[in-house]
């Protein structure tokens, strides 16, 4: 009996402490090691598909309710009015409330994670001989540009805003994936040399054409120019402008545009489809139907009188007439189409619109009228003009005036488009609303604050207390 | 007569040699204690023999013996006693003299061992004891106020929720790493699983508190660990069918602030837009005039929300047993089904349906077989647990008073849809939740299996074998739905598909092997055991996520009919574990005792050379009061005990931290790499020293009892997620950081303050002095960590200390807020100095406890019985982000308020008030300052339990052996200056959630409230 206890003890310890240790070494199911992530054209693929998608992150181009790239651009202008029918959400971007303690934080978050994602695939490509070899590192570095560029617009001055810009503090630019990089900002003008570095790097290397939801050159020349005209480089502005091929869209189609059914115009979108996307960004406007509407947000009166209801296209394809009913009570409102619905579907899941050509001709028009050809700045402008009104109300100004309908153009066309608060900003303009409310006939409660006084620190975004808590080298700006 | 026999005894008849003679006798006696009090249920065992009987209620017994036998008596808590049986040996009358808490059984999982040689710092709660604290459903809530130094929150008053437990303060500065390890009859099994097994099945858990325990379980007793043994039969023949029943309601403990009413509120926003807030301007207060039909149709048909929104809740137990055995084997079997609906109108909350079978056998003489088995199944109804509307706990304060649940036409009457039903008001928030709640609902089902088996193979002169497999394995499905139409569907819904399901389901298991040798030398005054152990342990989890737009119907809830399939998904992974130990615990004569320990742990989840790390103990106790010398009358048991040792921690970080990791996603074109890890191999244990020293005493006869510990842990190379510099992109990466230190004074006094045959009164109490403090930090640089608010890790403070900038109080002049800045002078939000970091402050405030413990009071008349039991927690301090929103100075004036919001600064020269709402708007959020910090003290009844046991000539008329009848209240009374309620554990679960939280009890953000109740109850056996 003894024999049988002693082969069953055994057989017991010997099964057992065999094979355990080997156990230890685990690898995951779900991730991938990333030493191996990098190496056929396939995987680069990948690669810089994975750092677009980081511009679909929520504080990016995405809906956060903490602001993002997509709305905080116009929260923080004269071009929206803040609802009371809504969430309040951004109240303290459209406020000019903001603080270390409440800032866009999630924004900045999201720009420096697609930088890190930039420099991994860039590292990699490094020893990466494919034929793509030089459309990844173009788009890469397009989109380390970019994301930098919207980082110094937001927390930097702009260099043509007031003559200590140039000096001011930018931001850090990180051109390597470094865990451990704690940098420091540098100048603007710093901010913007490295910008520029790494566009015409780009624009030499990238393709003419790239698919869908991808840069192009064309792309990258758009950027140039407006990075130019952000410095003031009048001259390579145009140039950068001149050099984009494609075509602004016809009035025809500026409504498809904005309804997903026409491409006319666009240089860079990102196709936002279920299963792929399908992400509900027009949340960042509103909520609900066109007559159950819950704005966030509306056009300000202002903004819908400026268009010409019926002669100006972009007043159809930009606001809608929506409202809501409650307690037998309907309440009109001047909803926000840009990113409302395809017609039928989803509510907010629309294409993500980053670059469209117009710009490149209202980008050439004001390089052109600060350079001192006016000839050229109108023809530029009326491009753009004779595309947007049935009937376009003038089309040879000159002067101030020219100027001013270089401006207003510019408002009409990318109303809702991430540029109004930064055009404001670099033409060192005040931001200035009116006392109109936030019902579509201009009564209802208007925005708490009216007025962001041109020069006010307030047009330099707060770096979050988190930040300057995570990097000891990080330099908050003046004012907060 | 029943004839009983614990298994452990038996175990240790079987090693003696049996000597027979052949005359029997019949022998008659009684137990009683020094009192003169029977003892019901006395064991008299026939020593050297299987035969044995239980004393009955009125502690009488009889027993057939034969002559030159000798008769064992033991009782619980009593010193046994042996009587030779003779030939005139014809009536045995024993006293047994009482031996109180030092006999209690000590059960680590690896052994079991008398208090009396045990050299930690350890509580155990015994079966009877647990059926006398206040129902719970989950054992975790049990322990509140029990032992010393074990320190429970409850995580929120969900039923079936578990608590935060921490033991003996915070060990690790990670999420989830600070929880105990919970180890059931061998199988580990995480805290919030805690919840399926039901208290009745429970015959002890013993907590584990310093290392001469905790390091025995090595790499992850760091926290300390809660061992829960389930019953088991005893081997004495017939079965004992146990049931018991409670049934009782249950409701919100009522808050102490009241928000506004209709005419309350208008009046406010009218206040309120007179002052220049103008986003009063479209409210009824302002639109509407006083005296006006339309003011007073607000008035008529104002609504009380928390009155609509709650209920009084249902909570039911039901369970049976029957236990029993025969010489070779005993069994113990249960089913037990529970309810607790919870108190959200709507909602059917909690369901548990438990059983349970618990196996030993003796096939041969020299092998034990044993298995146990649980099962249960929970459903459990899931409220969204956020910081908004679509939370019912929210909603119920922001909802104004003269909103309506239903859109109301002009008459008063509800207005309905074009399909004749009701249309929900969407209030101010835009989200109606009590219609949310019918078309949004949402549910977790849980499945769990617990078993283990083991055999020990008895080999020869001392030695022994076990071999063990304990698994847990749970498979958990949460059904969330947005149902076609309903309230969120219509607001985000596609209208080309209307309807949104979201399967998730985990399947998670956990299975130890384990190999013990075990030595066990029993000579005359040496007692020695020594174990060696090989284990290995695996863990696993699988989950799935399958999300579908587009249901025809809202009957129809499960996928296979929606249109389109958005998200479908599934994970893995795997983390092992391999151990080697060995344990050696030696006593002689029990006055002089040791144990020491050693343990080498290898996890798969750390850098390849750092996996291993080796943890040991030792430990020395001294029983004084056994010496000879020591002759104080006063003095009945004196034990000094000291322990020193390591233990490890590996929890806080994700299976995969070492290695550097991209995941993918997907973007138009395809696959897109998204960064998943970024890897350090330098990752290792994180260990902590515990120093102990204790002390336990019973003193006048044992009628006063005590334990008093005092300790000192420190851990190092803490494990962490290191938050990185935004500008890195990477957010952050595991990694070992720093050292800290808790170090505290437990006290445990009990008293029978009086005693006699009819009368018993016992109070006690427990407390915990508790210091902690950040003792290194890398570089000294201070740390902010993820999952929390305003906390900040700085060397030299203390953990979770809240970092805000202080708050002024109200300029009398203008009203203005005023905030202290760095320079100690005050100013206005925009005017603080520059460099607000300068301006946030530590101030010793923690959200940890420095005092915590319970008290209770029992008295016992005759069969009667009162025990309350109070809980009580005090120096910890909670950022109230409730009252914060309740008193919004007009800034969510939309929302309803407290009535304390009235309380504003109006004319120069108030003080005592709140901040001018005009100035408030302009500031607010400027500064995140401690102006709603709040002390977190309390004092709470967590008990009273009014009780009758049937006396045995009742009984005896009865087919029943024991009958109790009782009636229980649960919080019924607390004691706190705070806003709201003081036991905040989560703030918000889809904020911050509870696996997630860095510091509990931080923030008050509406989870769910806690509950008091009020049952009655009913304990029969047959």
């Amino acid at each position: 009996m003894k024999n049988i206890k002693h082969i069953l003890l055994s057989i017991f310890i010997l099964g057992a402490f065999s094979s355990c240790e080997k156990n230890l070494d685990q690898l995951p199911f779900d991730e991938f090691a990333t030493a191996n992530a990098f190496t056929t054209a396939q995987d680069f693929e990948n690669g810089i598909r994975g750092v677009y998608l980081e511009l679909t992150a929520g504080g990016f181009y995405g809906s956060s309710d903490a602001g993002s790239m997509l709305s905080a651009p116009d929260v923080m202008s004269d071009n929206t009015t803040l609802s009371q029918y809504g969430r309040l959400t951004k109240r303290t971007l459209h406020n000019f409330q903001y603080s270390p303690n409440a800032s866009m934080r999630t924004t900045y978050q999201n720009a420096y994670s697609l930088i890190y994602r930039a420099n991994q695939i860039l590292f990699y490509a490094d020893s990466f001989e494919g034929e793509s070899k030089d459309n990844i590192i173009g788009e890469a570095k397009t989109l380390r540009a970019l994301a930098h560029f919207n980082l110094v617009s937001l927390f930097g001055k702009i260099p043509t805003q007031s003559g200590d810009a140039n000096g001011s503090l930018g931001v850090a630019y990180v051109t390597e994936a470094d865990p451990n990089t704690e940098p420091s900002r540098l100048t603007v003008q710093e901010t913007y040399a490295l910008i520029l570095e790494d566009l015409l790097d780009a624009k030499t290397r990238i393709n003419t054409t790239n698919p869908a939801g991808r840069l192009n050159r064309d792309a990258v020349n758009l950027l140039l120019s407006r990075v130019y005209l952000y410095m003031g480089e009048w001259q390579k502005s145009i140039d950068a402008a001149n050099a984009v091929s494609a075509q602004v869209a016809g009035r025809d189609d500026v409504v498809g545009v904005w309804e997903d059914t026409s491409r006319a115009g666009l240089i860079f979108y990102i196709p936002n489809e279920a299963p792929i996307l399908g992400n509900n960004i027009g949340v960042t406007w509103s909520q609900g139907g066109i007559t159950s509407l819950i704005p966030e947000y509306v056009a300000s009166f202002e903004l819908n009188n400026l268009y010409d209801i019926g002669n100006d296209i972009r007043r159809d394809a930009y606001i809608f007439d929506g409202s809501v009913t409650s307690g037998g009570i309907t309440t009109n409102f001047n909803g926000i189409k840009k990113l409302f619905a395809r017609p039928g579907g989803q509510p907010g899941v629309v294409d993500y619109k980053i670059f469209r050509a117009a710009e490149a001709y209202l980008n050439k028009a004001e390089a052109y009228f600060r350079a001192g050809n006016e000839g050229a700045a109108l023809a530029a402008l009326n491009t753009v003009r004779s595309r947007r009104y049935l009937d376009q109300p003038s089309n040879n100004e000159s002067g101030t005036a020219l100027l001013n309908a270089i401006k207003l153009e510019r408002r009409l066309e990318f109303a809702m488009e991430y540029q109004r608060f930064f055009d404001l900003k670099r033409w060192g303009d005040a931001i200035q609303r009116t006392n109109a409310g936030d019902v579509a006939d201009g009564t209802g409660t208007p925005s708490d604050v009216l007025n962001l006084p041109a020069g006010s620190n307030k047009f330099q975004l707060p770096i979050a207390q988190e930040s300057l808590d995570a990097n000891p080298n990080l330099q908050q700006n003046p004012g907060y | 007569m029943k004839h009983k026999l614990p298994f452990y005894l038996s175990c240790l008849l079987m090693m003696l040699v049996q000597f027979g003679f052949s005359q029997e006798k019949s022998i008659n006696g009684t137990v009683k204690d020094d009192q003169g009090i029977p003892l019901p249920g006395a064991n008299i065992i026939i020593k050297e023999t299987n035969s044995g009987t239980q004393s009955d209620f009125d502690g009488n017994f009889s027993i057939t013996a034969q002559v030159g036998q000798i008769l064992a008596i033991s009782y619980v808590g009593f010193e046994s006693q042996e009587v030779p049986v003779t030939l005139n040996t014809n009536t045995v009358n024993i006293q047994l003299t009482p031996g109180a808490t030092l006999e209690t059984v000590v059960i680590t999982g690896y052994s079991r061992r008398n208090q009396t040689v045990q050299t930690s710092a350890v509580v155990s709660i015994g079966a009877s004891e647990i059926a006398e604290m206040s129902p719970v459903t989950s054992i975790d809530n049990l322990l509140q106020g029990k032992a010393a130094g074990v320190q429970v929150t409850a995580a929120n008053g969900k039923p079936g929720q578990g608590a935060f437990v921490r033991i003996r303060g915070i060990g690790s500065l990670t999420a989830g790493a600070s929880s105990p390890l919970y180890v059931v009859d061998g199988a580990v099994i995480q805290e919030v699983d805690l919840a399926s097994i039901p208290n009745e099945d429970i015959e002890n858990i013993t907590i584990l508190k310093d290392a001469s325990t905790t390091a025995r379980y090595g790499s992850r007793g760091a926290s300390g660990v809660v061992v829960i043994t389930t019953k088991k039969g005893k081997r004495t023949g017939d079965a004992t069918i146990r049931f018991t029943s409670r049934f009782g309601v249950t409701s919100r403990v009522n808050p102490n602030f009241e928000v506004m009413d209709a005419a309350q509120k208008m009046q406010y926003e009218a206040e309120l837009f007179a002052l220049g807030v103008s986003a009063a301007g479209n409210l009824p207060g302002v639109t509407t005039t006083p005296g006006t039909p339309e003011r007073q149709f607000l008035l008529d048909y104002e609504t009380d929300w928390q009155d609509l929104m709650l209920k009084d809740g249902i909570i039911q137990n039901n369970n049976i047993s029957m236990a029993g055995g025969s010489e070779k084997m005993d069994y113990f079997f249960s089913v037990g089904h529970d309810r607790n609906t919870g108190i959200i109108d709507q909602l059917n909350g909690f369901e548990r349906l438990s059983t349970r079978l618990n196996l030993n056998s003796d096939p041969k003489e020299w092998l034990s077989l044993g298995v146990n088995v649980g099962y249960s199944r929970s459903t459990s109804d899931e409220p969204r647990d956020r910081n908004n509307a679509q939370n019912p706990f929210r909603a119920m304060y922001d909802y104004s008073p003269y909103e309506t649940e239903f859109v109301l036409n002009d008459d008063g009457s509800i207005a309905v849809d074009e399909n004749g039903n009701p249309i929900y008001n969407p209030t101010n928030t835009t989200f109606n939740v009590r219609g949310a709640l019918l078309s949004e609902p949402a549910v977790a089902i849980q499945n769990n299996w617990l078993g283990a088996v083991n055999a020990e193979v008895r080999l020869f002169s001392g030695f022994s074998y076990t071999f063990g497999v304990a698994a847990n394995g749970i498979n958990e499905r949460t059904e969330s739905y947005s149902k076609p139409g309903g309230i969120l569907d219509s607001i985000i819904g596609d209208p080309a598909n209307p309807g949104n399901k979201l399967d998730t389901g985990t399947y998670r298991y956990d299975i130890t092997f384990s190999n013990r040798l075990n030595y066990n030398l029993d000579a005359e005054n040496h007692h020695l055991d020594v174990i060696g152990l090989f284990e290995y342990n695996y863990n696993e989890n699988n989950g799935y996520r399958v999300r579908s737009i587009g249901f025809p119907s809202a009957e129809l809830t499960t996928q296979i009919n929606a249109a389109q399939v958005t998200v479908g998904e599934t994970t893995r992974n795997k983390l092992t574990l391999v151990s080697y130990g060995a344990f050696a615990d030696y006593d002689y004569a029990e006055k002089y005792l040791a144990s020491a320990s050693v343990r080498y742990d290898g996890s798969s989840n750390f850098g390849k050379d750092n996996r291993f790390g080796l943890f040991y103990s030792g430990s020395l106790g001294w029983n004084i009061a056994k010496e000879d010398f020591f002759q104080v009358d006063a003095i009945n048991d004196l034990k000094l005990r000291v322990s020193y040792g390591t233990t490890g921690n590996r929890e806080g970080i994700s299976r995969y931290a070492a290695q550097d990791n991209v995941a993918f996603g997907t973007y138009p074109g395809g696959s897109a790499t998204t960064p998943s890890n970024i890897g350090n191999p330098e990752l290792k244990w994180e260990t902590t020293t515990t120093q102990n020293i204790g002390m336990e005493f019973n003193l006048f006869n044992r009628r006063i009892r005590g334990v008093a510990d005092y300790f000192v842990r420190t851990t190092e190379d803490l494990l962490f997620s290191i938050p990185k510099a935004d500008e890195s992109g990477v957010g952050f990466i595991f990694g070992n950081l720093g050292k800290i230190e808790n170090k505290g004074l437990e006290i445990s006094l009990q008293g029978d303050i009086f005693q006699n045959e009819n009368f018993k009164w016992t109070i006690g109490g427990n407390i915990v002095f508790l210091e902690n403090e950040i003792l290194e930090l890398p570089d000294g640089e201070d740390v902010t960590p993820g999952n929390a608010f305003n906390i900040l890790f700085r060397e030299g403070a203390k953990i979770n200390e809240h970092y805000l900038v202080r708050y002024a109080g109200v300029d009398p002049a203008t009203g203005a807020p005023l905030y202290y800045g760095a320079d100690g002078n005050t100013y206005r939000a925009f005017d603080l100095p520059e460099d607000e970091n300068e301006n946030r402050v530590l101030q010793g405030k923690s959200t940890i406890a420095d005092r915590e413990g319970g008290f209770f009071s029992n008295i016992r008349y005759k069969g009667f019985g009162l025990r309350t039991d109070f809980v009580f927690k005090a120096g910890n301090w909670i950022n109230n982000f409730v009252q914060s929103n309740l008193i919004s100075d007009g800034f969510n004036i939309q929302s309803n308020q407290a009535l304390d919001a009235f309380n504003y600064w109006q004319q120069p020269g108030d003080t005592n008030v709140n901040p001018s709402p005009l100035i408030s708007q302009e500031e607010l959020g400027a500064v995140n300052s401690d102006r709603f910090l709040q002390k977190g003290d309390y004092i709470r009844m967590r008990n009273i339990t009014f009780s009758y046991d049937f006396q045995n000539k009742v009984l005896d008329k009865l087919p029943v052996s024991s009958l109790r009848l009782y009636v229980q209240g649960q919080n019924l009374l607390t004691f706190t200056e705070f806003f709201g309620d003081p036991e905040v554990g989560i703030s918000s679960g889809e904020t911050i959630s509870y696996a997630n939280s860095v510091a509990p009890g931080e923030a008050t953000l509406y989870s769910y409230p806690n509950t008091k109740s009020i049952q009655i109850g009913l304990d029969v056996s047959f």
